[in-house]
């Protein structure tokens, strides 16, 4: 017996505190459980039937278009809004972009699945490249690509803008069995499967997003401390200041700021307000500025009170844009899809051996002679990978600045 | 404390499960993947995911609602169904099989993200061929589990309007683990081995529960043209089906 306990029982082999705690996380793992949700029908024919649930929605025509956001450059059509069925009942949103951020509530697939859509043009990774045969390297499926050949002999490619279609195809795969072997499957052993500890794991994961919006970088005023630095000493203050203005000091001016070059926090207010009012200037409105007959260009900012000029040199910009547009956004098998690429100089000067190359994905075959172009151009075409055709046009002419084309084909949706 | 550790340990291993069938087998009880499936989270309780049935000319159709199967349509019929629920489908009109019926079953195990009111543009398609109902009556079970092809890796070939092309798998094979290997399998459809009771009111075991379903109004309906590889088969007879039956053929949709 222990020194201190006067009764004859017998001591515990653990601590009370350590019995506790265990009592404790048996609580806790016992609460953290649910039970599995059994929807499959059950073999009691008293059952009714399921009744229609509070969030159903029929998938009725929504009133918005589906318009995606080019991924590539962010152009976007119509937002599209949550949508609401005829019924008044929510129904599933539509996804801004198929390969985006957006998700649908609660999907927790990785990556956003992407296999409704055909996706043709841009120029995924490896990037092409063009050797001196002009032989394209890392030209993958669905890659659309420009390249050119600039006056001081560099080679440039330009991908295209990517597209999404939706075009979803079925298939199945079938099992014919003899009907013995069919009912040996019957039984419910196996049933249960443990995947509950799934859904417990989406509850955790919330945390993350609260580290989105952070102020801080507004809170800080790194600035007046470099204004500070300014002050002199007394006799350079007096050289600096507005002593030959008439007025010494104007009324929006702020006495210590623009009279003595320091910055205090009691100025701030009134030194935003005039900053601001700088900020709006516009066309002649601000100060004209020439160095060496050259206008110079100012740099305005909104966090500083100064305002630099600068003169930036002119150097030589070659560049290509080129723009796929299709159509139709959905398509089903069988149904033909018109492309039109758009290319265009838009640098400072002259470019040559403009080579346009699309290369189609599995689904797209090209329609034979739907291939047209407005300048001079050789079309040829060549088998790819994905047993589809990669289409090919050289433009015969340099492309001198400003100038472009346009090339339109058409493809059926296998 | 063991128990603990390995609990703590087994969650995030769970969470990074991939998201295919490969637990589950292609013949299991109808049913039983659809549920697992809604427990796999989502957006997809709730959701009446549109589904065309495709069968050869002449074929009738009917899905069992409220305690039986109450109109007969032509194929094809467009509907909208649970996820993870069964539905069982009266097949009547079978070419050169007069009187001959069979029930299959369909469950949609996942859904599509069609643009809004696209949905009913987009169908899941699940083709009932004249090959399959042939094995159904000859007493064959027939499992075929719809797919969506992945792009990527894509059948460079151009379908058939009229016939969805599919993969055979032997006895003893798992047409789901296949069909994940495909694509995303998105319905089950089951067919053969399973008859109402003769002259009994309808079972609810039979139909399992028969679940609440969305039709759709066919806007306009593609030409029925046979495949290659089946012949035109004539109208049934006149004793098959019925005459109050036959007079509920082709009615449009409500």
């Amino acid at each position: 017996m222990k020194p201190g306990h006067a009764t004859g029982a017998t001591y515990p082999p653990w601590p009370r505190w350590w019995r506790m705690v265990l009592i404790a996380l048996c609580t806790l793992i016992l609460c953290s459980c649910q039970a599995a949700r059994q929807n499959v029908p059950t073999s009691s024919s008293a059952v009714p039937p399921p009744a229609l649930p509070q969030q159903a929605f029929t998938g009725a025509p929504q009133g918005y278009p589906g318009v995606f956001v080019d991924p590539m450059t962010g152009a976007a059509g119509p937002t599209p809004a949550p949508g609401v069925a005829a019924d008044g009942m929510t129904a599933a949103p539509l996804p801004a972009s198929p390969v985006g951020p957006w998700a649908p509530p609660g999907l927790r697939r990785d990556p956003w699945p992407q296999d409704e859509y055909l996706s043709d043009g841009g120029d995924a990774v490896p990037h092409a490249s063009v050797g001196q045969e002009w032989e394209i390297n890392g030209l993958n499926v669905e890659d659309t690509v420009a390249h050119f050949d600039t006056v001081d002999g560099r080679r440039i490619v330009t991908p295209s803008n990517r597209l999404c279609i939706y075009s979803p195809r079925f298939r199945s795969v079938r099992q014919v069995v003899g009907l013995r072997q069919n009912e040996q499957r019957d039984p419910w052993a196996g049933v249960h499967q443990p995947l509950k500890l799934v859904r417990h794991e989406d509850v955790t994961i919330a945390a993350t997003s609260k580290q989105q919006v952070q102020l801080e970088a507004e809170i800080g005023r790194d600035l007046p401390g470099m204004y500070r630095s300014k002050q002199g000493d007394g006799a350079m203050s007096t050289v600096n200041g507005p002593v030959a203005f008439q007025d010494r000091l104007l009324p929006f001016e702020a006495p210590l700021a623009i009279g003595q070059g320091v910055v205090q926090e009691s100025e701030m207010a009134w030194l935003t307000h005039g900053t601001t009012a700088a900020i709006a200037w516009s066309g002649a409105q601000p100060v004209q500025v020439f160095i060496d007959r050259t206008r110079a260009a100012a740099e305005v900012g909104d966090r500083r009170l100064d305002v630099v000029y600068t003169i930036k040199e002119r150097k030589a910009s070659p560049k290509l844009r080129v723009i796929k547009l299709a159509s139709t956004q959905f398509a089903a098998p069988g149904e033909t899809i018109d492309f039109t690429l758009r290319f265009d100089n838009v640098g400072d000067e002259v470019i040559g051996n403009v080579t346009v190359v699309d290369n189609l994905t599995t689904r797209l075959e090209y329609v034979p002679q739907s291939a047209q172009c407005s300048v001079p151009a050789q079309f040829s075409t060549e088998p790819n990978e994905a047993d589809s055709l990669a289409l090919r046009w050289e433009i015969a002419d340099s492309l001198p600045a400003g100038q472009g084309g346009i090339i339109r084909f058409r493809c059926r949706v296998r | 404390m063991a128990v603990v550790l390995c609990l703590w340990l087994a969650g995030p291993l769970g969470a990074q499960q991939p998201p295919v069938h490969y637990w589950h087998h292609g013949s299991m009880p109808p049913g039983a993947i659809g549920s697992v499936q809604l427990q796999r989270g989502g957006p997809l309780p709730g959701f009446f995911q549109p589904l065309q049935i495709k069968a050869p000319p002449g074929v009738a159709i009917s899905p069992a609602e409220e305690g039986g199967f109450r109109e007969l349509h032509a194929a094809p019929v467009t509907l909208g169904l649970l996820i993870g629920q069964v539905y069982r489908v009266r097949v009547m009109n079978i070419p050169m099989n007069p009187g001959l019926e069979v029930f299959p079953t369909i469950e949609v195990i996942d859904r599509l993200y069609a643009p809004p009111g696209r949905e009913q543009q987009f169908p899941i398609v699940v083709q009932l061929t004249m090959e399959d109902l042939r094995f159904a009556l000859d007493g064959k079970f027939v499992t075929r589990v719809i797919y969506l092809e992945d792009p990527q890796q894509a059948v460079p070939f151009q379908d058939d309007p009229y016939r969805q092309g599919w993969f055979e798998v032997g006895p003893g094979k798992d047409p789901l683990a296949v069909a994940d290997h495909l694509g995303r399998p998105v319905a089950i459809l089951r067919m053969g081995a399973r008859l109402p009771k003769n002259g009994a009111a309808p079972d609810m075991d039979f139909l399992f529960g028969c679940p609440p379903l969305v039709k759709y109004v066919p806007s306009e309906q593609a030409p029925q043209t046979p495949a290659q590889d089946e012949t035109p088969q004539p109208p049934a007879p006149q004793k098959a089906p019925a005459d109050a039956v036959r007079q509920a053929l082709y009615r449009p949709w409500r």
